[in-house]
């Protein structure tokens, strides 16, 4: 749900890489064979081709997907994407992975993904705003407030949210603004919603470090992005006493053992374009800032970030995943035999669809929460997650991350027996 | 819609074969690119994976397609298919053939098809009723009397659209009977729908010897396949004095040049099991059987029973395909040189579904036809058709397959033009 979801790189296909994963972790669960297909494989997965006006008067095809991974504990959510790459088996996956998510959290929803195969910077505003009511018309079949509930992705923004909002509702006659969120705060978006995964993280460290008896006054924080997540996290844990130690963006990162000002260097940021060059720093590329000795370490850029190859090399107690996948599946097996927690992405990073969640019941009672109110329940539900996924990981002998997953399958599952099978 | 409903070969992708009959007809049209695609492509594809109960208590997985290929005349029309080679690129290119099927007949029907990997000779009739109701449940987010209205196919039957019906019905909180069409007579079938196919052959048939000035009296007629298809179309032809001299089913060919009684045959094929040996005929390898001297032959078995090795030794003057695809296209260009007047099956064998779309009608009005009016509706039709497939052929000098092709695009294109694209 965050600006930095998973691109998918391409060594790997992502259904298959999802299937892998379900894989391991239900193999510690006693599910029978159409029981483990059920959970696994996509309810329904809709394409549609459709035209749009371009500005030159011409018409262009385009393809787009919804799929709805499970239906089983309420209504699916999951993002839009706008990319070129955009495939139904990408689609699939991330739907999946949004099942997964919710489950941990102990949202009553299903994973769902969309996607256009389309880049939208070759596009004029017009253009953009044609295509995201087209498209929005032809899932709309699968889309409601009670049913699906899309959210911003790769490529797409509040304002598509917005357009969204809008071509549903002048179908429906009137304004229907839980069916998206991620919506501008103007017609319906939740206050909170921009920190909300960087505030989750934060909890992730908060009540990590309690656990591992790591005291958070004075510790040590290494932040490897600086985007919306990375920015925040920084903040928040700034405010509990940590030095942030280093940062770094796609230009690189800067490094201060004495702690830098998080706040500082976001305005240094907005100035420049950069953290890079920021006073009384030292400059550090993105690969050695990874390795750098720290109390608490927080890939919050891109996937695939630590690997077989730098992960011996890490010199921290704690790692919290602010981005979706940075960690490989071999530098997971080196971390684990060296007994560095690490907080996985489908936890740590889930404060962005838990206020997407809210954002969606203050949508459907439209009855809207300050901001307090909304930072006090995103606190409550995930640090019950959060212990519910350690206990998980301690009572089955297992990564935090099969945990996570053993957690969310277990949550999909007992529902299902109850639910039992139609017809 | 008919049982004998094209099931592709493994040598050719079903889907890239309906691209380029697409293509070969379009290119007689001045169709603008983004105009021509949105033509061509399938509007929506929904795959569903849903679990089904078995009787041994054991929950089994299926995966089911529906696709809508084309919504520009109204609502979708097309079978479900019941088996094992179900794939989606089959379900597109069969949607497609319908949208062009539904359009040549000037019928307010865009085409779509769905289908079920399924056997559904290996379940039992409570396991096949569950899959039926969860099928339909499944894609009910896509099927409704408005918008989408499915048929019977290979390996569904009237028992199948009763409980599609059934189940649609039971959602609701009301009868729906124009939520599918081929259901029994008790439950809002329509009179006349089972000779439907096999009058419409007829029809066919009888206009193509008016064109060509040929008398149906003393015609010489030889059918292949003698199913609900086949049959029907021998005895009323041989009702309007025609001489049916030759017919054939799985088990051989049977003939008399001086003709023998359609109905009596087709008892004789009730009580045995096949036409072979039916008194006074002599018995013929299936194969012979279309390159027998006739004036009129309906091809009503399988698909590519007339190819580009016997097209040569076929003798007959009109060539009316009961079946879908019987007529490969190698046997097509051979069966012009010499000169013969192929019906081709998105016209000839249209009956079905025009009486399919009486059935709807029936049901949106809750009253009922006659046979009498059924049959004088589809007479009406077909004969229509028949004559604007023959204008267009002979206007853009092309064989009626290519006329009929031609001519259904250039409906659907119209009334696209006329609508204008959203938003």
């Amino acid at each position: 749900m965050s600006a930095q979801a998973l691109v998918i790189a391409p060594r790997e296909d992502p259904w298959e890489m999802a299937l892998r994963q379900f894989n391991e972790a239900a193999d510690y669960l006693p599910l029978k064979r159409g029981i483990h297909d059920y959970l696994a494989l996509p309810k329904r997965e809709l394409t549609v081709n459709f035209p749009v006006k371009m500005d030159d008067g011409s018409v262009s095809l385009f393809t787009g997907h919804r799929v709805h991974h499970n239906t089983v504990l309420g209504p699916t959510k999951g993002g839009i994407r706008y990319h070129p790459d955009v495939t139904l088996n990408e689609v699939r996956a991330l739907a999946m992975w949004m099942t997964w998510k919710c489950a941990v959290v102990g949202l009553p929803y299903g994973g769902a993904k969309g996607g256009v195969a389309v880049d939208p910077k070759s596009l004029s505003r017009d253009e953009l705003e044609h295509l995201t009511r087209r498209y929005a018309t032809e899932i709309s079949i699968m889309m409601s407030p009670e049913g699906d509930i899309p959210a911003p992705d790769v490529g797409t923004t509040p304002q598509v949210m917005a357009w969204i909002m809008d071509t549903y509702s002048m179908h429906r006659g009137y304004s229907t603004p839980s069916v998206v969120t991620g919506k501008p705060v103007e017609i319906g978006g939740s206050f909170g919603r921009v920190e909300a995964t960087g505030r989750g993280v934060m909890l992730s460290v908060r009540e990590a470090a309690k656990l591992i008896s790591l005291p958070l006054s004075d510790a040590t924080v290494v932040v490897q992005g600086y985007g919306n997540v990375g920015t925040v996290a920084a903040e928040l844990l700034h405010e509990l006493g940590c030095r942030i130690i280093a940062v770094s963006d796609s230009r690189g990162g800067i490094h201060n053992p004495k702690g830098l000002h998080p706040g500082e260097v976001l305005k240094h940021k907005q100035a420049t374009g950069s953290v890079v060059g920021f006073p009384g720093s030292g400059r550090v590329t993105n690969a050695a800032l990874l390795e750098l000795p720290c109390d608490v370490l927080l890939p919050s850029a891109f996937e695939g970030q630590i690997t077989g190859e730098n992960a011996p090399r890490l010199k921290t107690k704690l790692i919290v995943e602010g981005a979706n996948g940075p960690i490989t599946p071999d530098a997971d097996a080196v971390l684990a035999e060296r007994r560095t927690p690490v907080i996985p992405d489908i936890l740590a990073n889930a404060g962005g669809v838990i206020v997407s969640y809210f954002e969606w019941v203050q949508g459907l009672q439209q009855f809207f929460w300050t901001e307090e109110e909304v930072n006090q329940n995103l606190e409550r539900i995930l640090v019950r997650a959060f212990h519910k996924v350690w206990q998980t990981a301690e009572e089955y002998k297992v990564r935090l991350r099969v945990g996570a997953l053993i957690r969310a399958i277990t949550r999909v599952a007992d529902a299902l027996y109850i639910r039992g099978i139609y017809p | 819609m008919t049982a004998k409903t094209l099931v592709p070969t493994a040598r050719e992708d079903p889907w890239e074969m309906a691209l380029r009959q697409f293509d070969i007809a379009a290119d007689y049209l001045p169709l603008k690119r983004g105009i021509r695609e949105f033509l061509a492509y399938p509007k929506r594809e929904l795959t569903v994976n849903f679990p089904v109960k078995m009787d041994d208590g054991s929950v089994r997985i299926f995966t089911g397609h529906r696709v809508h290929h084309s919504t520009v005349l109204g609502p979708t029309k097309g079978g479900i298919r019941y088996h094992p080679d179900v794939t989606l690129n089959e379900v597109r290119a069969l949607a497609m053939w319908m949208t062009w099927k539904c359009s040549v007949a000037g019928l307010p029907y865009g085409g779509a098809k769905g289908g079920v990997v399924v056997n559904p000779k290996e379940l039992s009739s409570d396991e096949l009723e569950h899959l039926t109701r969860r099928y339909a449940t499944e894609i009910s987010i896509m099927m409704s009397p408005e918008g989408d209205i499915p048929a019977p196919d290979v390996g569904t039957n009237p028992q199948t659209m009763a409980w599609i019906m059934d189940t649609y019905s039971m959602h609701r909180g009301y009868s729906i009977p124009a939520v599918v069409t081929g259901k029994p007579i008790p439950i809002g079938g329509s009179q006349g729908r089972f000779e439907a196919t096999g009058r419409g052959v007829m029809i066919a048939a009888r206009e193509a010897a008016k064109h060509l000035g040929t008398s149906l009296k003393g015609s010489k007629v030889v059918v292949t396949g003698y199913g609900n298809v086949s049959s029907v179309a021998a005895y009323l032809l041989h009702d309007l004095g025609c001489i049916i001299t030759g017919a054939s089913d799985s088990r051989g060919g049977v003939y008399n040049p001086k003709g023998f009684d359609p109905r009596a045959l087709l008892k004789w094929k009730a009580e045995t099991g096949s036409v072979v040996g039916f008194p006074g005929t002599e018995r013929l390898p299936i194969e012979e059987v279309v390159t027998l001297p006739c004036d009129i032959l309906s091809p009503g078995a399988l698909e590519g029973e007339i190819t580009g090795r016997n097209a040569a030794d076929v003798k007959a003057k009109i060539i009316a395909e009961g079946a879908n695809g019987p007529t490969t296209p190698d046997a097509d260009e051979i069966l012009d040189k010499k000169g013969i007047m192929v019906i081709p099956d998105i016209l000839a064998n249209a009956g079905g579904v025009i009486v399919s779309y009486f059935e709807w009608v029936q049901g949106l009005q809750q009253f009922f036809w006659t046979e009498e009016e059924v049959n004088q509706n589809l007479e009406r039709i077909m004969v229509r058709s028949f004559g604007q497939v023959l204008q267009t052929g002979q206007e853009k000098k092309t064989n009626m397959r290519t006329g009929a092709l031609i001519r259904a695009i250039e409906r659907v294109a119209e009334a696209l033009m006329v609508r204008g694209i959203y938003p």
